[in-house]
This record gives structure tokens, sequence and C-alpha cells, in this order.
């Protein structure tokens, strides 16, 4: 058990690999740094990577600084066994490409979806738009 | 080489007024100018290539105009910086640089001063190049014809153009892969500037091959970062904005990612009151007295002296922390960016949060743990021991809580709150619950049942409070104390009683029904119950009783039955006569559906569980030694009543009880036939499927 209550306890993760989920959904991993009571976290190293499918690529970001909020979870990685994935790692040119066409596959499905809603006089209203609770 | 000289003199005037905060430093750094200039080269050397980044990165565009000012500058702030590896070419770059537009205010422009004398090592081409284009925007230029120049990437992109990541090894062969060279769809993928450094890096022909090597690699990726040197001088401070960016560029930027380094070769610079300065110092400090800068020389000790740990998890944690070595890792230039200070300002932080005057109220589980973590652990080491010690009491210092914050505010007049935070509570939640308005006192049924609510919220933690003085009780060991104690439990039981009794909004005379309509109520009550003298508890029973209908009916959660437990106990307790008076109730007739309550009740389970135990006591009673004092007429409306209820129980269908007390049987068989005990046998068998059997 940690005897070091809240955001202190992320003491013990400094200088070490971290993979770092934001609030929009990107996937960040470097060396913690530094942290603050908040959870602000210091990314050293930083790098973005995108995953598609079975396939990611890594965009190089340098330094981060994430506040705290927007942090969904951490982990850290364990350097023995960062590679013993079965997932590829491509260039990132075609991981933007594969994400792109997943986003208009996705874009696609739903507005066919939304489509065959409306002929059949069924509608269901997007989230953003719906303003009764 | 008077240029020469005169930057040699002036390293070490410009050192010691380093941009922080000059005025507040001591005059101790004249001593080591020598051994610093040194490294002020490097770390100048550093900056060329920062600022040749930026230049690349921002264009030329802005660096016109300032020619005469711009030798100055030159001069200045390249004092001790003309870094002996690089190849000597001439400086008259400088003052025959082409025209260059007038910089503006915008302090990230001037560092574009220097791309004369960094043109050292690059061509003319690319000067001509990015002249051609100085005066667009970089900003709005987003697709590129042909090779994009750099100047539409931000900086932290170029940096990770040359390679500071751990994919270092991978770099070459992306510039060299054919990704590098094709051109698809230049438009969207640009719009990512870092995608594109990645894409199509500099060649490292353009970079300054020597310093590179000079410096580790790693130490590359803190483009926006100033080094301190050749920042401020004297009196031409004020015509450089140039200057004060770096000022803010610092104070921003507290936590020096070069310090770790520098710190082998500075042990001036950075006295305790630079270190004031670089921890925290724009920061905001929840509280002033703990603030790292408080005291600087400070080895690590256990978390912070104000912790209330438990002896057991203190001592878990020094063996931890014996096995647990933190050695710095000789690869990793970067680590230890975080000092032992600061994190230990963390911890003292988050652990002054938990403080508490009553930590087995506040942290039940914690103490509970440990607590019984330490009796297991004792059990264990007496296992061979024949003297039985005791596990060792923990006694926690109950610490006051220094100040006595509010942490939500209500302004006289405001529709709302305002949270006020503080160390204990940076992000305090609001409640949606507005102030209270007396005048606004309606006799709607809503307000009265939220009022109701809020009553029994209120007793509930007064409730708490007399448990937990009870429960203290039994572990205080001094006589006055117990007696005190008890004394003050049991004002407040009183309290919780009249207040349950007579809600102050209500002005009629049905006392607890407001309170037991509502099932928290109901909890209360039950809890309550234990602490009630007898007279009190009986007088409950009997609202119960008498209000049994309405109560089933109005049941809907089902929570009744968590007043049976210590009404059992109320029950156990009565005196014959007082048993004649509760059962009374439930033989009498409801005015409306000419059903007597006996009928609903053994719909109910538990109505049939009440009424079940109220004649088990009955017998009880009976079947004892103990002489009874029996009022006139006890024993007839008890035999009528246990008729009506034989009669009742064999015809109708029952429900099955909370509990059955074993002897009711032996109560029937005493008053009633043979067939008719079959009878009730049958039924309340049927009813009672997985119901336990209690001997009373």
């Amino acid at each position: 058990m940690n005897y070091m209550p809240g955001t202190a306890s992320l003491i013990e993760d400094i200088d070490k690999k971290h993979l770092v989920l934001l609030r929009d959904g990107r996937t960040l991993i470097g060396f913690l740094r530094s942290i603050d009571q908040f959870a602000n976290l210091v990314l050293h190293q930083t790098v973005e990577r995108i995953h598609v499918g079975k396939k990611y690529g890594d965009i190089p970001r340098g330094i981060f600084i994430v506040r705290g909020e927007n942090v969904v979870l951490l982990g850290e990685i364990d350097l023995e066994k960062e590679y013993d994935t079965v997932l590829k790692q491509v260039s990132i040119e075609e991981i933007l490409e594969e994400q792109r066409a997943q986003q208009q596959t996705k874009v696609e499905a739903e507005r066919a979806k939304l489509q065959a809603l409306k002929e059949r006089g069924l509608s269901i209203p997007r989230p953003d738009v719906l303003d009764e609770y | 080489m008077s240029e020469s000289d005169q930057r040699e003199m002036e390293c070490p005037v410009t050192h010691s007024q380093w941009p922080e905060d000059g005025d507040r430093w001591s005059e101790e750094e004249n001593g080591d100018e020598v051994e610093a200039c040194g490294l002020l080269q490097e770390m100048v050397e550093e900056d060329e290539e920062i600022d040749l980044y930026n230049e690349e990165t921002f264009g030329l565009d802005l660096d016109t105009g300032v020619e005469d000012a711009e030798g100055d500058q030159a001069d200045l702030l390249l004092f001790c910086g003309d870094p002996s590896p690089a190849p000597p070419s001439p400086r008259p770059h400088t003052p025959s640089s082409p025209s260059l537009p007038k910089p503006g205010p915008d302090p990230r422009i001037q560092p574009r001063a220097w791309s004369g004398i960094r043109g050292r090592g690059r061509g003319d081409k690319e000067r001509l190049g990015g002249r051609g284009k100085m005066f667009e925007d970089p900003a709005v230029m987003r697709t590129v014809e042909g090779r994009p120049s750099l100047k539409s990437l931000d900086s932290a992109i170029v940096d990770s153009g040359t390679s500071s990541s751990w994919q270092d090894k991978d770099a070459d062969p992306w510039v060299l892969s054919s990704y590098g060279t094709q051109r698809r769809n230049p438009g969207s993928i640009l719009q990512d500037k870092a995608i594109v450094s990645v894409i199509d890096r500099p060649t490292p022909g353009r970079i300054l091959p020597t310093p590179l090597n000079f410096l580790s690699p790693l130490r590359r990726p803190f483009p926006a970062f100033r080094g301190a040197g050749p920042s401020k001088n004297g009196g031409q401070q004020s015509a450089r904005p140039f200057g004060q960016s770096y000022l803010s560029q610092m104070q921003m930027n507290p936590m020096v990612p070069h310090s770790p380094v520098r710190q082998q070769h500075y042990g001036q610079p950075f006295t305790p009151k630079m270190m004031q300065l670089r921890f925290g110092a724009h920061s905001p400090s929840p509280a002033p007295f703990y603030s790292p800068s408080a005291n600087p020389v400070q080895r690590f000790r256990f978390p912070g002296h104000v912790t209330q740990l438990h002896p057991q998890h203190r001592r878990l944690l020094s063996q931890r922390q014996q096995r647990a070595h933190r050695k710095t890792d000789s690869w990793d230039l970067h680590s230890q960016l975080m000092s032992l200070k600061e994190k230990e300002w963390i911890i003292r932080l988050q652990m002054i949060q938990l403080q508490s005057e009553n930590p087995h109220l506040d942290d039940y589980y914690y103490q509970e743990y440990y607590q019984r973590m330490e009796a297991k652990l004792a059990e264990e080491e007496l296992l061979g021991d024949r003297a039985k010690r005791e596990p060792p009491k923990l006694t926690t210092p109950y610490v006051t809580k220094t100040d006595s914050y509010t942490p939500v505010v209500h302004i006289e007049g405001s529709l709302g709150q305002v949270a006020v935070s503080t160390c204990f509570s940076p992000r305090r939640a609001i409640d949606a619950v507005h102030a209270h308005c007396p005048e606004e006192e309606q006799k709607d049924t809503r307000q009265q049942r939220l009022a109701v609510l809020h009553n029994i919220e209120k007793l509930f933690m007064i409730l708490l409070d007399v448990e937990e003085g009870e429960r203290r009780r039994a572990t205080v060991f001094s006589e006055g104390e117990r007696g005190r104690l008890r004394e003050k439990m049991q004002r407040r039981v009183e309290l919780i009683y009249r207040q349950l009794q007579h809600p102050v909004a209500l002005e009629s005379g049905e006392e607890f029904l407001p309170c037991l309509l509502v099932s928290k109520g109901k909890r209360l009550l039950a809890r309550l119950i234990p602490f009630l003298s007898h007279d009190a508890a009986l007088h409950i029973l009997s609202v119960i009783t008498s209000h049994l209908p309405g109560l089933m009916s109005r049941d809907t959660d089902e929570a009744l039955p968590v007043l049976y437990p210590s009404l059992c106990t109320v029950i156990g307790g009565l005196s014959f006569s007082q048993l004649i008076e509760v059962l009374r109730n439930f033989t009498s007739t409801l005015p409306e559906t000419k059903e007597t309550q006996l009928s609903l009740a053994c719909q109910n389970k538990f109505g049939i569980s009440l009424l079940y135990a109220l004649l088990s006591q009955g017998e009880r009673l009976l079947s004892s030694e103990v002489p009874m004092e029996p009022s006139i007429g006890d024993f007839e409306n008890w035999t009528e009543t246990v008729f009506q209820v034989a009669r009742h129980l064999s015809q109708c269908s029952l429900v099955e009880p909370l509990l059955l007390p074993s002897n009711l049987l032996s109560l029937f068989c005493r008053y009633l036939d043979k067939r008719t005990v079959h009878q009730l046998e049958n039924s309340m068998e049927r009813s009672t499927t997985s119901c336990p059997a209690v001997p009373s």
C-alpha cells in the first residue's frame, strides 16, 4: 500500500516511461519528469501514438505539459516488454492515412444509418443537440 | 581582436546579472567567472543553434532595419560566445547583412537578429530563399510547392527533426526512404507540422556539426529555453525586448531543465535564493509555510512531520524504503528533474489534507485495516509465546485543525455560492442547495417533505456521533470520563428523540410519523431505539403499532423490516400489561374497511413478524416463572386476542415472517383445540418455507 496519498503517488513514477491517455483521445508516450499536486504532468521526449487497427504510428512531440484534469489514465511502460507486441509500427503518413480512412468510414456509416432511419420516419437526435434531460 | 576582448570582458558582467531577478543576487559569482565563461560558451553555442532553428522556423522577414543595433547586439549578445570550435568565419556578416525589416516588439522575432552570425555554416542560398519569402506570414502559408521550407514549421517540431526521440535510429531510414520524397497530398498532412518535420527532416548538413557533437544529443529538445548567458547586458536592455523575452521565459520556466547538468559546474549561482526563485516561486503555493523554499537543506525524512501514519503503516514503509533505492541512471541525463525537496513538498501537501481530529471516524477503513493487521501480526507473533501481550494500541495524536475555513461562501444577496479554494479543498464542489431564506416557508407538501428529510439528515449526524461516543466509551478506562461521555450521549439521544417526536414544521400531534414514512427515518429510529429508555422505546412501539396499516401501505421501499430487530428487543422487555396494550392495537378494527388490523398485518412481512414477536413474548411471560403483575382484565384480553389471532391465521393466507418464534405453537396448543392447532401449524409452515425458526 502506497503511503503517498493522492497525486503524491506519482512520485514513484518519475523518470519512467509512461503511456498517458488524454481526454481528447490522444495517446502520449513519454518520460514523466515532474508532477504537482493537481497531477499536472511534464512529459519528456514525448511521442504521440496513433493507433488504427493493428498498426500504429508515432509523432515525436518533444516536451508536453499536461493539465492534470485532462488525463484519463496513465501507466508505466515496461521497457523490456515494450516492443513485445503484435502491433506493427508504420510511418506517420501511412497511419494518418489509415486514420482518415477510418474516420471516413465511420462518418459514412453514420450517414447511412441516419438516412435509413429517416426513410423509416425515425430520428435519433444527436447527443450534442439534445437539450432535454 | 578588440571585439573578442570586449566580449571576454563583458562575460563576467553579464554573468553576474543573470536575468531572473538581478538585484537579488549576491556578488559571489564573480569568483568563478573564468570557469563559468567556458560553460557559457557552451550555452551560447547551443543558443546559436536554437536561434538557427528559430530563424528557419519563423523566417528572416522580421530581421530588417536594425543593422546597427544588430551589430551592437551581435557583439554584446555574443560577447563570450565566439566559439572556438566553430570555424572562424569572418564576422563581417553582421554589418553586411542584407537590409532586413525593423524588428517589431515581438520578442520572438529578435533572436533572428543572429541570422547573419549564424550563417557561418550555411550557404547563401538558404538565406536568399528565406529572404524571398520574408514578407509572407508564416502562419498563413500552409501548402507548399516543392520542398517546404521549415519556416512553416514550428520550433518544437524542428527540434524533433534532429532526432531527440528515442527512435533516433529509425530517423535516417525515414528520411531517406520514399516517404520523405513523395508528396502525395501535401496539404492535409502538412497541417500537422510535427509530421512534416519527421517526414522531411532538414539534412544534417545544415546543422552545425561540431556543436552537435559537443553537446549531448539528448539535450536537443529545449528550443524555447534561452540559456541565461547572452541575455542581459548593462544599459542596452531597454532597447531589447529580446532580453525581456529571455526574462519572461526564464520566469515562466522555473523548472530549469539544464539545472541538473549545470549544477555540477555552477556551485555558486544556485544559491538558496535562486532555488527560491526557481521552485514554485511563480506557482501558486497553497500555504506560505509549506513552500519548498522554506528549508533548502533538508534531508529526506518520512513524509512530513504532520503525518498521522498508523505505527504499523510506518513500520511497513520503513521496510519498503530500505528495499527501494533510487539511483541516478547514468543513461538518463534528464532524470532527477524533480528534486527531493519538491517531491517532499507534494507529499506534505497531500498529507495535510488528511489531517483529522478524529481519524477513526474520518478514516475508518484505514484505521480498521491497520488495527486488524496489527492484531493479526501480534497473534502470529504470540503463537509460540506464552505470555499474552496486548497488541499495541494506536495512540494517534488528535490534531486540531489550525485554520477553520469556510470552503463555500454565500454572499448576501447573491443567487449562488462561491467556492473558496484552500489547500484542504483546492477544488470544492458547490452544492445545489440554495441558501436558507426564512421568509419562504411554504406549506406545500414538497417543502414539508424536504424539511423532514433535512431534519433526518441532521439527526443522523448526531446519531452517528452518539454511536461513536458509545464505542469510545467502551475503550475509555477512567470512570469519570465514561460517566461524562454517557451523559453527553444521553443528552444527544434525547435531542434526537424530541426532534423526531415533534418535528418543527408540523403542528399536528402525529408524533414520529413524518420520519417513519421516510425509509431513512425508519433506519434512524431503528438505530436510535437501543439508546432510548424503556418508556421512550415503548412509546415508539405503540406509535408504530397504532399506525401500522398506514405505515405498511406507504412502505414502498419495504424498509419497515429494518425496525424489526430493535423492536424485538423492546418487546423482549415488555411487561404483560404493556404487551396487552400493544396487542390491543392489532385487534382494533379500522373504521373505513371494517377489517381488523390483523388481516392487514398478516399480509405484510413486518406486520406478521411483529405480531409473532408479541405473541411470543406473551407466551414467554406466561410460561416463565417470574411473577407477573397483570392488571384487571389482562388475562381475558390476552386469551381473546390469542383466539382472534388463531382464527385469523388459520383462515387467511400468511406471508413469510422475518422470524418465526418457536414457542408460538405451544402457545396455541394451550388455548386451542387440536384441530385448530393443526390448521395453524400447516398454514404457518406453508408460509415459512425458508424462515429460520428461533427458539425463544
